[in-house]
């Protein structure tokens, strides 16, 4: 008889085991033996003679018996794992068919994975590359390290900076003994490549000669630059290219090398490419590096004391400790130290990750991305909990057609096995929809939130896959587990006497467990993402003197002259004054200009702290903030920057060059110098001894210039052309629609003006402020996201609890109904029983936010982590949100027939 | 037993299986004796050798095995032919006639005297 597999896997016959086929051979054997002697009997031998020759005909009995049994196993094996395969496939097939047939079921599972899942698998993209990667083609990364300077004084207290003048970078790398090296390097630098209609502004990096060897990168075409290419007092003119920014400009042509490009009108020579995702020890996309001599911040910069331009890197050797080293580098610099300073002499020098900050701590954006893959992990806990939940539920309506397949004789481990197989399969296809969230989503977190790291090309790299689909297998398997695991202890009997809505009470009260561990953390998502939402509120109301929106800046890259005599210089700065005035005339006459003005010094851009002298004082008091420092305005800078002018006037067209010498001050310096008395008519000088006093005309508010928050610091604003010494002129055009419309409409004015302007760099006052204020945003919008998923995914799963327990106790609420029981007795009857697990869950989840949350302190912003108002907001959410989800079945419960819920079953 | 008995050369024997096999199912038994009947007895296969061919054919799947009831109410191995093995053998044949005509061709030119 023949039995078709399927039919032999379900009653577990012809087991396939190499065993029992080598038995078998032995029966074939002894069979065949007896039938020739039959054979030979009859002929008429007799029984000795008969087996005699049965054996002789049949050979080596031994020899044959080895050799038949071995293929036999062989088959036996081949067969089994064919089974085995075959079994899977069967299994896949009844499980993808039950799926089919809950459509509701199986979307809401695998969307849950998916957004999960997909979660996790965006933030371990940016994670990986902010914090456990780092920067690429580094050779033995945990010996690179960053140097710190501590400065201590009365005034400031200690800051730490990663700071530098060539002359530290200097001695380390030539005196040093723990360390393999030391290289310097400066990012930041734009300059405009090439000219005319395709030239571009490119972002360019001065770097010391040594830094490619200590990090162990090599070229990809071409060499990097020598030791005698960056030698002080003056580098050669030679460019190293980014890859992409080679394949972008270049089109990849390896005949670059050797030719000449300009740089803001000056010629360098090309002489290789850096491999691609090469970007140094920081993630900031560079398209170039130059040596680092090519910058001259003073004439004596190789040996200034003064002058800290510069990050100085180092590469420790085996086995030295980051504090050897660092005590070693404190010595050096105190053994070296020459400058006049007065704190210098005691500075503690200290090398750190190169992960670090420029505080030297940890940066604020990877702090805040620490924080959402911890959150994001609490979402893929929720989401399993959701899950198991669901999958309970199923296996419970399920019951009777499992109890009938255990009847009929289906093992339980291959019942498991088949529970398994669903949930893992679940598990894979959410993750295949969430890694395309994470596409999208990481993508839209990259450009938005962290667009100053050079990314690689795709959000979903190998690493990233393999996260996901392992998070997938483990949650898929936790998931299973429990419904899985609960088929042990079915009771057979009655399963299949009762109806399929009477369950186990432990099992609902298991999922009552598990709705309020969703509960629970969601509640504390959601205080998190409110306690961001409020940091986030607090920066942007900071008052910061005056207000950027709509503000846009505009700066003429002028080519650098070569060479140029004394008379040269000056003739230029009045031609290129020229063309700032002559724009700004015309700027001020075009509709949509609310106002315009020109400044040397502006609030977050470039910042001049001159000498000044006020009669009564030997010098000007710190306030804490540094400075005193001076801007050079024109008439309407207050207008444009809405700077607020509290006594006084403003500037008019008349305060000029060669006027009257006239000087606005700040109202911390107004009350620090004259306490008491009005400003108006005092009398300082500014820049040099030997000019005229300048006659205080008007005070002003306050302006932060570097940072949100910041110490009260003297400034004060001179007429634009009284000032001397500095320069670097900004136009600033208030408009009053959005900014960007007006870029090109400023960039033709300035052409029209001057058709030899080279490039224009145009930003709106804003895009230098934002970079502040990202973290808190990325924080409040990742958070907000991630707790409102988890507060959905909760909500769902209240939802089915209290629906499910709806289904099963309908007969009850049909005999409460018949019996009189008003609507609202049974609504409240049902929300209460929801009500009561989320709000345990609420109040336990407060509390260990309330416990928690200090650990947040760091990342917030003037916000107490303890702010009433943002956990009465989650729980009022939680709380609206639970009610809603219990109101669907509870009306449900209201609308049931009497007479069909007790003739049912 | 046939004095001038031909030793079997290697493959043929599968092609011999296969073809008693299109008879219907046998066990192993049955199939040496067709053989032996239907060659005259002139073909001498060694007992332990047609087992081990039949374990090769199976692990081939050009047959196939079940275990079955003899007329003398004892168990035995039943073999039947499968649908890749009657191609097998198909092919096998048209093989060993080219062989067997070729050879023939030359053995039998007459040679000069």
């Amino acid at each position: 008889m023949r039995i078709r597999s399927d039919v032999r896997r379900l009653f577990r016959l012809g087991l396939r085991r190499p065993e029992l086929a080598r038995g078998e051979v032995d029966d074939e054997i002894t069979f065949h033996i007896d039938a020739r002697i039959e054979q030979l009997v009859a002929l008429g031998l007799s029984r000795d003679e008969a087996r005699a020759e049965a054996m002789r005909r049949f050979g080596d009995v031994a020899q044959a018996r080895a050799s038949i049994g071995a293929s036999a196993a062989r088959r036996a094996a081949r067969l089994a794992f064919r089974d085995r395969v075959a079994a899977l496939g069967d299994d896949l097939r009844y499980v993808v068919r039950s799926l089919a047939s809950s459509r509701a079921f199986t979307l809401t599972v695998v969307a849950t994975f998916a957004l999960a899942i997909g979660a996790n698998a965006a933030m371990f993209g940016i994670i990986d590359r902010l914090l456990v990667r780092g920067p690429e083609h580094i050779v033995a990364p945990e010996r690179v390290k960053r140097l710190y300077i501590s400065l201590s004084d009365e005034i400031h207290g200690q800051e730490t900076a990663p700071s530098f003048g060539y002359v530290s970078y200097a001695f380390l790398r030539d005196q040093s003994r723990t360390l393999d090296g030391a290289a310097a390097y400066t990012h930041g630098y734009e300059y405009t490549l090439g000219s005319g209609p395709d030239a571009q502004r490119i972002k360019v990096a001065h770097v010391s000669w040594d830094l490619f060897p200590l990090l162990g990168v090599g070229p990809q075409l071409g060499r990097f630059f020598s030791a005698q290419e960056d030698h002080p007092p003056d580098g050669q003119r030679v460019l190293v290219l980014d890859e992409s920014y080679w394949k972008r400009r270049f089109g990849g042509d390896r005949a670059v090398l050797g030719h000449t490009v300009l740089l803001d009108g000056q010629a360098y020579t090309i002489v290789g490419v850096a491999p691609s995702g090469f970007t140094g020890v920081e993630l900031r996309r560079t398209d170039a590096w130059a040596p680092i001599s090519l910058l001259h911040p003073t004439k004596d910069w190789p040996t200034a004391w003064n002058v800290e331009y510069l990050q100085v890197i180092a590469r420790l050797k085996p086995g030295i400790t980051p504090e050897v080293a660092s005590a070693e580098a404190t010595l050096l610099h105190r053994a070296n130290y020459t400058g006049k300073s007065r704190i210098m002499p005691s500075a503690q020098l200290a090398f750190r990750p190169i992960s670090s900050g420029r505080s030297g701590k940890e940066s604020l954006e990877a702090s805040v991305s620490r924080w959402l893959t911890g959150v994001s992990i609490i979402v893929l806990v929720i989401a399993c909990a959701n899950i198991t939940n669901l999958l309970l539920a199923r296996s419970t309506r399920r019951r009777r057609e499992i109890a009938v397949r255990i009847a009929m004789g289906i093992t339980r481990a291959r019942l498991m096995r088949l529970l398994l197989t669903e949930s893992i399969l679940l598990a894979l296809l959410g993750s295949a929809c969430g890694l395309a969230l994470a596409y999208w989503g990481g993508a839209l977190i990259r450009t938005m939130l962290l667009p100053n790291v050079d990314w690689p090309s795709s959000p979903v790299n190998g690493r990233v896959l393999l996260v996901a689909l392992s998070l997938a297998t483990v949650t898929g398997v936790v998931v299973g587990a429990v419904p899985a695991l609960q088929t042990r202890r079915l009771d057979l009997t009655g399963s299949l006497k009762s109806g399929s809505h009477q369950a186990g009470t432990q099992r609902s009260r298991l999922r009552s467990w598990l709705v309020f561990a969703q509960s629970a953390l969601s509640v504390i998502l959601l205080i998190g993402a409110g306690l961001f939402v409020r940091s986030l509120l607090k920066v942007r109301s900071i008052d910061l003197g005056f207000r950027p929106d709509r503000v846009l800046s505009a700066q003429i890259a002028w080519l650098r002259m070569v060479n140029p005599t004394p008379e040269e210089s000056e003739r230029e700065r009045t031609r290129r004054r020229g063309v700032y005035i002559r724009a700004l005339d015309r700027l001020r006459a075009t509709p949509g200009v609310h106002a315009a003005a020109l400044a040397v010094g502006t609030p977050f851009g470039n910042s001049f702290s001159p000498d000044v002298w006020v009669p009564g004082y030997d010098s000007i008091p710190d306030l804490g903030g540094g400075g005193p420092y001076v801007s050079a305005v024109t008439d309407g800078y207050l207008d444009a920057t809405e700077i607020r002018l509290l006594e006084g006037r403003a500037f008019t067209p008349g305060d000029r060059a060669g006027s009257e010498r006239v000087t606005i001050v700040n109202e911390p310096m107004a009350t620090a110098l004259w306490p008491g008395q009005s400003p108006l008519g005092k009398c300082l000088q500014v820049f040099t001894k030997t000019l005229p006093c300048a006659r205080v005309v008007g005070v002003v508010g306050q302006v932060r210039r570097f940072a949100l928050r910041e110490k009260p610091a003297i400034q004060l604003y001179v007429p634009f052309g009284q000032e001397t010494g500095i320069g670097g002129t900004v136009l600033l055009v208030r408009t009053s629609g959005d900014p960007t419309d007006f870029i090109p409409l400023l960039r033709r004015v300035l052409r029209d003006v001057d058709p030899n302007v080279p490039y224009t760099f145009v930003n709106t006052m804003q895009e230098d402020i934002d970079p502040l204020v990202r973290p808190w945003r990325m924080g409040a919008i990742l958070f907000g996201i991630l707790g409102g998923l988890a507060l959905a995914i909760a909500a769902i799963g209240l939802y089915s609890v209290i629906a499910y327990m709806v289904a099963q106790r309908m007969q009850e609420f049909g005999v409460r109904l018949a019996l009189g029981a008003t609507t609202r007795r049974i609504l409240s009857l049902v929300i209460s029983r929801g009500m009561f697990v989320v709000l345990t869950g609420l109040v336990v989840g407060q509390f260990v936010a309330l416990l928690s949350a200090n650990y947040l302190t760091p990342l917030l912003f003037e916000t107490s982590t303890r702010d009433p108002l943002t956990f009465g907001a989650a729980a009022l959410m939680l709380v609206t949100v639970a009610i809603l989800a219990c109101l669907l079945p509870a009306f449900r419960a209201t609308r049931v027939d009497p007479v069909i819920a007790l003739r049912a079953d | 037993m046939a004095v001038d008995s031909i030793a079997l050369m290697r493959g043929t024997l599968d092609a011999l299986v296969l073809k008693t096999l299109t008879w219907g199912p046998m066990h192993g038994f049955e199939i040496t004796t067709w053989i032996e009947q239907h060659s005259g007895g002139r073909l001498d296969v060694e007992d332990s050798a047609l087992y081990q061919a039949l374990r090769r054919l199976e692990e081939r799947e050009l047959i196939e095995a079940e275990w079955g009831i003899t007329d003398n109410n004892r168990k035995a191995r039943y073999y039947r032919i499968t649908s890749g093995g009657r191609a097998h053998l198909r092919a096998e044949t048209s093989r060993w006639l080219k062989y067997a005509e070729t050879v023939n061709d030359i053995l039998t030119v007459a040679t000069k005297a």
